[in-house]
């Protein structure tokens, strides 16, 4: 489903990403593991397009992706999140979760005149699929409150909601258990379990390797911007250089 | 004392009228807009240099305000793909630029002599009585509007201050000090409207185009429209990773906001009567962010009153002033302005969100 072979990203004399391969598979949860500035969030960088790579192809649902702009690859399905949530403050977490929504009506300038019913009908549609998302993730009681009134945990959760919301084929998450308490990071991790039963593929980067070893399908290591290894999370465990990666 | 009121009316409506602009391009969007005025130059001068080339007043309004909206294009497609700070540096600069040139192209624009003589919208009309009895009402409906528009914000703020088990005397000072304001204004009004003179004309129709057009905000700012502006206000990655084109948006925003400020430059040309190009110094840039930030960024009811509190000030500071202190003309004139400055900075010290914003988005983490 996506597809990165050759990437390549210099900041300066430093290769963050260096001749970097990826490959996610439909429906999968893979992972995308290696020691800290190994490169992992650049790497997301570059394929979301936040960042242009230097180097090297992206492809997904068979159509390059590298020359699009960001928005455009969360139009086609590819979403991402951000490694320390970010979420709207002075919007309240329904309108958060409401601007996920894609393709409204509403969001066109002359059709808040042209259309003013379909606007109004598909506002309310929208916010019971948003309210069914919140209802998962345990936030529905939360909704009317400003987002930036919510905790580091909620926050986390807040944005995979959204990035549900966006009714994505793909959903890059960044450390969704880092600075999580223990019993948050369960239910997240059966989030994800859920989701992706539903259909949903994931990438995840993530540190805590219980998460990585229950969720994941296929794990990628990366290290100082380069592949290290990939396999099974069964066979990274055994994977000498990437022990050696990790501790030293 | 008829005539004033009316003066102060126009003056206010075309104040707030400039200062939607900016709030909607500041206090929803988040850009930084310094060169605001620019805009209304533009507006300003292609109407009445249209007007005077016999182009009916119809057509020569939309194209100011169309011809401010492209300037908003073409300042948003050179700068809006850097940082936002950027913009700041560039929109005052841009507004310089085009009040240079307004002073200098004098074929055009009749330089240092200003533009007199152009055609007024209303002025040679003599109604009837039953035409003015109909504008009479017209100001009715508008000032029964916002009266009721104010009711509803003052029992908004009693709900809350039952909750909070306080009583909103601050907002009923404030409620009642706008309220006899514009009771003073419907009155001054309704008897300039029966005298008919071309001011109260002016003051009905520009009352009408500042309803219609807050009317028109504030449905934007409900819209999925106006909450994919504020989102990029929050923080545009995450509208971008959400799939919005944030670049289009903040366009669209510019030149909006740069199109109703080309509307108020037509009506201060209108009430001015004749124009310069140092009508059009930075400072007015400046009124209209010290009025968006006295009413409260992101809110177009504060916006006005904003206006309303500037130009109330203005014309008590004019007449109480001179009574009470002893400075000649040039001072007292310098003495308003640092008035106005230490004013601003008690109100950003007692309530940094302004008059009407909201305290706990004040609070709230990134």
């Amino acid at each position: 489903m996506l597809a990165a072979y050759g990437l390549g990203k210099s900041f300066g004399g430093l290769r963050a990403v260096d001749d970097a391969k990826l490959e996610v598979a439909q429906g999968s949860i893979t992972g995308l593991i290696g020691p800290n500035g190994a490169g992992k969030t650049t790497l997301f960088n570059l394929l979301s397009n936040f960042i242009r790579s230097d180097r090297g192809r992206v492809i997904f649902d068979g159509e390059p992706i590298q020359h699009l702009q960001p928005h455009q690859i969360a139009q086609m399905g590819m979403v991402r999140t951000f490694q320390v949530a970010r979420v709207l403050s002075r919007l309240s977490v329904m309108e958060n979760m409401l601007l996920g929504a894609q393709k409204q009506t509403g969001e066109n300038f002359w059709n808040v005149w042209l259309q003013p019913k379909q606007v109004i009908e598909e506002e309310k549609q929208q916010r019971e699929r948003a309210e069914a998302i919140l209802e998962s993730v345990g936030l529905a009681h939360m909704a009317g409150a400003y987002a930036g009134a919510l905790s580091g945990g909620q926050r986390k959760l807040l944005e995979m909601a959204r990035a549900l919301m966006t009714d994505p084929k793909l959903i890059l998450l960044d450390e969704p258990a880092a600075g999580v308490n223990p019993t948050l990071i369960n239910q997240i991790c059966d989030r994800i379990v859920t989701w992706n039963r539903e259909g949903m593929t994931f990438l995840i980067i993530e540190h805590n390797m219980d998460v990585i070893m229950s969720l994941c399908d296929r794990v990628w290591v990366l290290a100082e911007g380069r592949n290290l290894a990939d396999g099974t999370p069964a066979e990274i465990q055994q994977n000498a250089q990437v022990l050696e990666a990790y501790l030293g | 004392m008829v005539g004033y009121l009316v003066f102060l009316a126009i003056s206010t409506g075309i104040a707030a009228l400039f200062s939607l602009g900016l709030n909607l391009q500041w206090g929803y969007t988040g850009l930084i807009n310094f060169g605001h005025v620019a805009f209304m130059t533009v507006g300003a001068y292609t109407t009445v240099l249209l007007a005077l080339k016999g182009v009916p007043l119809i057509i020569a309004v939309p194209l100011g305000a169309g011809l401010a909206a492209l300037l908003g294009l073409l300042i948003g497609l050179s700068t809006l793909r850097l940082r936002e700070d950027y913009l700041a540096i560039v929109t005052i600069g841009v507004s310089e630029v085009i009040r240079l040139i307004v002073l200098n192209e004098e074929w055009l624009t009749r330089g240092t002599f200003g533009v007199q003589g152009f055609p007024l919208p209303l002025a040679t009309w003599s109604p009837n009585l039953l035409m003015r009895l109909m504008m009479i009402a017209l100001l009715t409906l508008i000032a029964g509007l916002t009266f009721w528009r104010m009711w509803q914000w003052f029992s908004k703020e009693l709900q809350q201050g039952k909750t909070e088990n306080r009583f909103p005397v601050g907002s009923l000072i404030l409620g009642m000090a706008s309220s006899l304001l514009g009771l003073a204004v419907y009155v001054a009004g309704v008897m300039a409207l029966y005298d008919y003179t071309y001011k109260a004309g002016l003051m009905v129709l520009l009352l009408l185009v500042l309803t219609v057009i807050f009317w028109q905000m504030e449905r934007l700012a409900r819209s999925p429209w106006g909450r994919v502006l504020k989102a990029i206000r929050e923080d545009e990655e995450v509208a971008k990773a959400l799939g919005k084109n944030v670049f289009w948006y903040k366009l669209q925003s510019l030149m909006l906001g740069g199109a109703i400020a080309g509307i108020a430059g037509s009506f201060y040309a209108w009430q001015q009567t004749s124009i310069y190009a140092d009508d059009f110094i930075p400072l007015t840039t400046f009124e209209a962010w010290t009025i968006v930030v006295l009413g409260g960024a992101g809110n177009n009811v504060g916006t006005v009153l904003g206006a309303i509190i500037f130009w109330a000030y203005n014309t008590v500071t004019r007449f109480v002033l001179p009574a009470l202190l002893p400075f000649d003309d040039a001072r007292l004139g310098a003495f308003r302005v640092m008035v106005i400055g230490l004013l601003l900075m008690v109100l950003m010290m007692a309530r940094p969100q302004g008059i009407l914003g909201k305290k706990e988005e004040l609070t709230l983490g990134r």
